[in-house]
């Protein structure tokens, strides 16, 4: 009787012990990468655990029943999951995505070491890399078109009005991968095909000359792309994409019957062997284009290895191939026959090959102090056929050294030397030549005075092109960053910059096509800038913020394609060039983590101030909005831009050379994006409705060349 | 919620209307039968002489018999530039005519004969009416014969076609006088 009192007194322990469940799982990224050091809660009670390294999670003695989970890290959106424990409770997955703090976003391309985007005395600005592969751009450069201040024609990127349009000889913007110049020996292009989007984690953006640290191509500004950090667990990423372009809006301009397609296919795995990390990647593309003669053929292949001798030493190596073959659409025929190149120019194609390798060994001597040794060489190799053959062999070899130290509690030093040099060999195009280019930089940043931070920069260069005469060039840059508070930080800088003519600007003499031909100048100069910026920026809220910026660059010895004669094209120096502006930036989430607005808006005048008119190919005004929702598991998109008529242009080659040359008007283009988030036999999906231009609206970004019409496409993103 | 909403509403809205326009269009269909004006084509045999920066279509009243001659207040039409290197050359003076668009916006070709057409090739890159700067390359002939200029006859509202002309490098036609 005794033994069955106690009995008796326990069964309600005993019966709540049988009801008590377990809550398992694993946490990872949308890219399937494990996450350790999760907070998981049960809502409304004490009960929680945090995730191993492998990213698995128990939660022990659960009462059977429904739970909210409340699961957050920092750096990632904080996330609601709603389970149920009984007695067959299975494990769940659950996806954060990443999530940046303004303010707290670290960028390394404003000073080569990590600072706050806070704390800078220039504009920035960040892509991430979901924003890429969401909207399914396939090259960078379509991506940049969205962002404030970034203008492109046709692949020619310009920063705040740096340049007009020169067929890609020559740039004023300067590409990075991971800090690593990728222009090109010969005309010092970019080439957005090349980048290697899957190893993308961000795009960070210098916006104004930095020059006075990067050298001669970063006149009108830098664009680093980061790469991602080595995975620990093995991660193989399919991507795959199909799509379509729609009618032309004029039946007139129909030439083909058949559907335009295009469509691409990506592997990339990475993974960890104790030390060393790897990422392999290759890629397809297939684009028939929506114009004659508009076609592109790619391959792309992408390796990076990293090796970390101890956790203070480590090499990274990348080499990228891509392999390319296309049609070369110049000038359209007539803008009745808008989307057909002209006669002559129908079989016009470029084959190349290219190949871009990078080394970077980083050494943490102490806390204090890290060197970096950069590595880089880019071989290009293209042919153009059509009328004439056109070859061009460049080889470009580039060497960097840097250090920076901590030297007290308000000094830091960045200090480094740069060795390039490159041989070109072409038919018909630049001829034979060599360039050989040395720098050497300093920078401090001083933090001495409360809220301040004053940043002093110079750079020394040298140049030699072949036979021309060597120059020098000294660049020095100031720059502060005052805080009146968490909310309101006032930012100045004033600097100089300055920009060697490329081989392709002074030596090339070929024909362009349509009877055109380009003459070289041997007499071509550096161009030089002057430049300053005031910006302020206030967080109404850590939801709401307001990015207000004037600028001024004043250009001397600008350099300019122009066409001289009815028939030549060379490139010249004009005496003195101004561009002055007002940027405004804008970015609000009344639902943080779920819907945010962006909204940017430039205006541009720049003048060229001996002819007293305007600088050819730059809007005086442009919009950039941005609406995304993402409930989860849904994303949605609207991005639109406009951007003014541009007031000049080349008058007399699109009078002599280009039928209807002078048609252009302003730029709206509207992008619409949905995409949903699942599992797909337990690991992440991702798949995107995209529809671009969905107003098929036609417009030029220069003359006789109608820009991309109306296309849809579907992607699908898997990672295991 | 509902700021939310609006605002998303009117933002897609403001973006439609804005979008309504398609932008560039196709120019309207140019009826050069009904013009009055002339058309052909320049076919060129031969390598190119070096150091050419201008080629066009000259068509004067009245022969050159002097170097006075080659002046604007004889000229009756210039067609646009025609590309170094060319092998042929298709024109039309209506959609060509360099004086209209360089610098007398109603500068047209009129009806009646018209004595002299020619392509004439220059070393300057501005254009001049300095008769030696200008080389004759090519005459508009009876017969293949260069040495006998084929009058031009237009007629108003109408287009002269197969105003064509042979520049043979290896054999070009008598130069009139200087």
């Amino acid at each position: 009787m005794k033994k069955l009192t106690i009995l008796f007194l326990l069964l309600p322990e005993i019966c709540s012990f049988a009801q008590n469940g377990l809550i398992r799982g694993k946490v990872i990224t949308d890219k399937n990468e494990s996450l350790a050091n999760v907070n998981i809660l049960v809502a409304g009670t004490q009960l929680g655990a945090s995730t191993l390294r492998d990213g698995t999670f128990e939660i022990k003695t659960v009462p059977f029943g429904k739970y909210n989970l409340e699961v957050s890290m920092i750096g990632y959106a904080k996330k609601n999951v709603s389970t149920a424990v009984g007695s067959d409770s299975k494990p769940i997955i659950i996806i954060l995505t990443e999530e940046t703090i303004q303010g707290k976003q670290i960028i390394v391309s404003a000073s080569k070491y990590e600072q706050k985007v806070h704390d800078l005395p220039v504009s920035t600005m960040v892509i991430e890399s979901d924003n890429i592969s969401g909207k399914n751009y396939l090259t960078l450069d379509n991506a940049l078109r969205f962002v404030p201040g970034v203008q492109l024609n046709l692949e020619q990127v310009s920063i705040r009005g740096s340049s007009g349009y020169s067929k890609g000889a020559g740039a004023r913007v300067l590409l990075a991968v991971n800090g690593i110049p990728m222009y090109s020996g010969d005309t010092g292009d970019i080439v957005w095909e090349l980048i290697p989007i899957t190893d993308i984690e961000r795009v960070e953006i210098i916006k104004g000359p930095a020059s006075s640290i990067y050298g001669s191509t970063a006149i009108g500004g830098v664009i680093n792309i980061i790469t991602k950090s080595s995975t620990k667990n093995p991660v193989t990423h399919f991507r795959s994409y199909l799509g379509g372009y729609d009618k032309p809006s004029y039946d007139i301009w129909k030439w083909n019957n058949g559907i335009r397609t295009f469509y691409g296919v990506e592997l990339t795995h990475s993974n960890s062997l104790e030390n060393l990390s790897y990422t392999f990647s290759t890629k397809k593309f297939d684009d028939l284009g929506y114009r004659q003669n508009g076609f592109s053929k790619r391959y792309l292949g992408y390796m990076k290895l990293n090796y970390d001798f101890t956790p203070q030493n480590n090499l990274t190596f990348f080499a990228d191939f891509l392999n390319m073959n296309r049609g070369n659409f110049l000038y359209w025929k007539n803008s009745r026959n808008a989307l057909v190149p002209k006669d002559d120019e129908r079989d016009n194609i470029i084959k190349s090959n290219r190949l871009f390798t990078g080394l970077i060994y980083h050494h943490q001597i102490n806390n204090a102090f890290f060197t970096e040794l950069k590595s880089s060489y880019y071989y290009t190799k293209f042919d153009g056929y059509g009328k004439e053959l056109t070859e061009s062999i460049a080889n470009l070899f580039r060497n960097e050294l840097m250090a920076n130290m901590i030297l007290s509690d308000a000094l830091v030093l960045t200090s480094g030397v740069e060795v390039s040099n490159s041989s070109i060999s072409s038919i018909n195009l630049f001829g034979s030549s060599k360039f050989f280019g040395v720098g050497a930089y300093s920078q401090i940043e001083y933090k001495g005075i409360s809220k301040l931070i004053t940043t002093l920069g110079v750079r020394w260069d040298y140049m030699k092109l072949d036979s021309l005469n060597s120059a020098n060039a000294v660049t020095p840059k100031i720059g502060f960053n005052y805080k009146f508070g968490n909310d309101f930080i006032l930012r100045a800088s004033l600097g100089t910059g300055f920009r060697a003519p490329t081989p392709a600007e002074v030596f090339a003499t070929t024909s362009i096509g349509s009877g055109v031909s380009v003459k070289s100048n041997p007499n071509l100069k550096a161009e030089s800038s002057a430049s300053f910026e005031i910006g302020a920026l206030y967080n109404y809220s850590q939801n709401l913020s307001f990015d207000l910026v004037l600028y001024q660059t004043e250009y001397k010895d600008f350099i300019e394609a122009n066409l001289v004669d009815g028939t030549t094209i060379q490139f010249i120096n004009l005496p003195k060039a101004r561009i002055q502006g007002i940027e405004l930036n804008n970015s609000w989430s009344p639902i943080p983590g779920e819907l945010k607005f962006v909204l940017g808006y430039n205006y541009m005048w720049a003048r060229d101030l001996d002819k007293n008119i305007a600088m050819k190919y730059r809007p005086l005004n442009s919009v950039s909005a941005q609406v995304s929702f993402s409930p989860y598991p849904f994303d949605f998109g609207i991005d639109f831009r406009y951007a003014g008529r541009v007031e000049e242009i080349d008058d007399l080659f699109s009078r002599l050379v280009v039928a209807d040359g002078d048609k252009r008007v302003p730029i709206y283009v509207t992008d619409l994006s949905a995409g949903y988030k699942f599992l797909f036999g337990g690991s992440p999906a991702k798949i995107y409705l995209n529809a671009k231009n969905i107003f098929n609206y036609n417009y030029v970004e220069f003359m006789g060349n109608i820009a991309t019409i109306r296309n849809y496409s579907l992607s699908l993103e898997l990672f295991f | 919620m509902k700021k939310v909403i609006s605002s998303i509403i009117a933002i897609v809205l403001f973006v439609f209307l804005i979008s309504c326009d398609k932008g560039i269009e196709p120019a309207p269909e140019t009826n050069l039968s009904s013009q009055t004006g002339f058309s052909g084509k320049v076919t060129f045999i031969g390598n190119w002489p070096t150091g050419v920066a201008r080629t066009h279509i000259f068509v004067f009243k009245s022969a050159i018999r002097t170097g006075s001659d080659f002046s604007f207040l004889n000229l009756s039409a210039v067609i646009d530039p025609i590309p170094n290197g060319s092998t042929e050359f298709k024109y039309n003076s209506v959609e060509q005519n360099y004086i209209e668009h360089e610098f007398l916006p109603d500068f047209k070709i009129t009806h009646g004969e018209h004595a002299y057409v020619i392509v004439a090739q220059s070393k300057n890159p501005e254009i001049s009416f300095v008769r030696a700067d200008w080389v004759i390359v090519g005459v508009y002939n009876v017969d293949g014969d260069q040495s006998k200029p084929k009058p031009l006859l237009i007629e108003e509202g109408k287009m002269t076609t197969g105003v064509d002309i042979t520049v043979n490098y290896n054999n070009p036609p008598p130069q009139p006088p200087m």
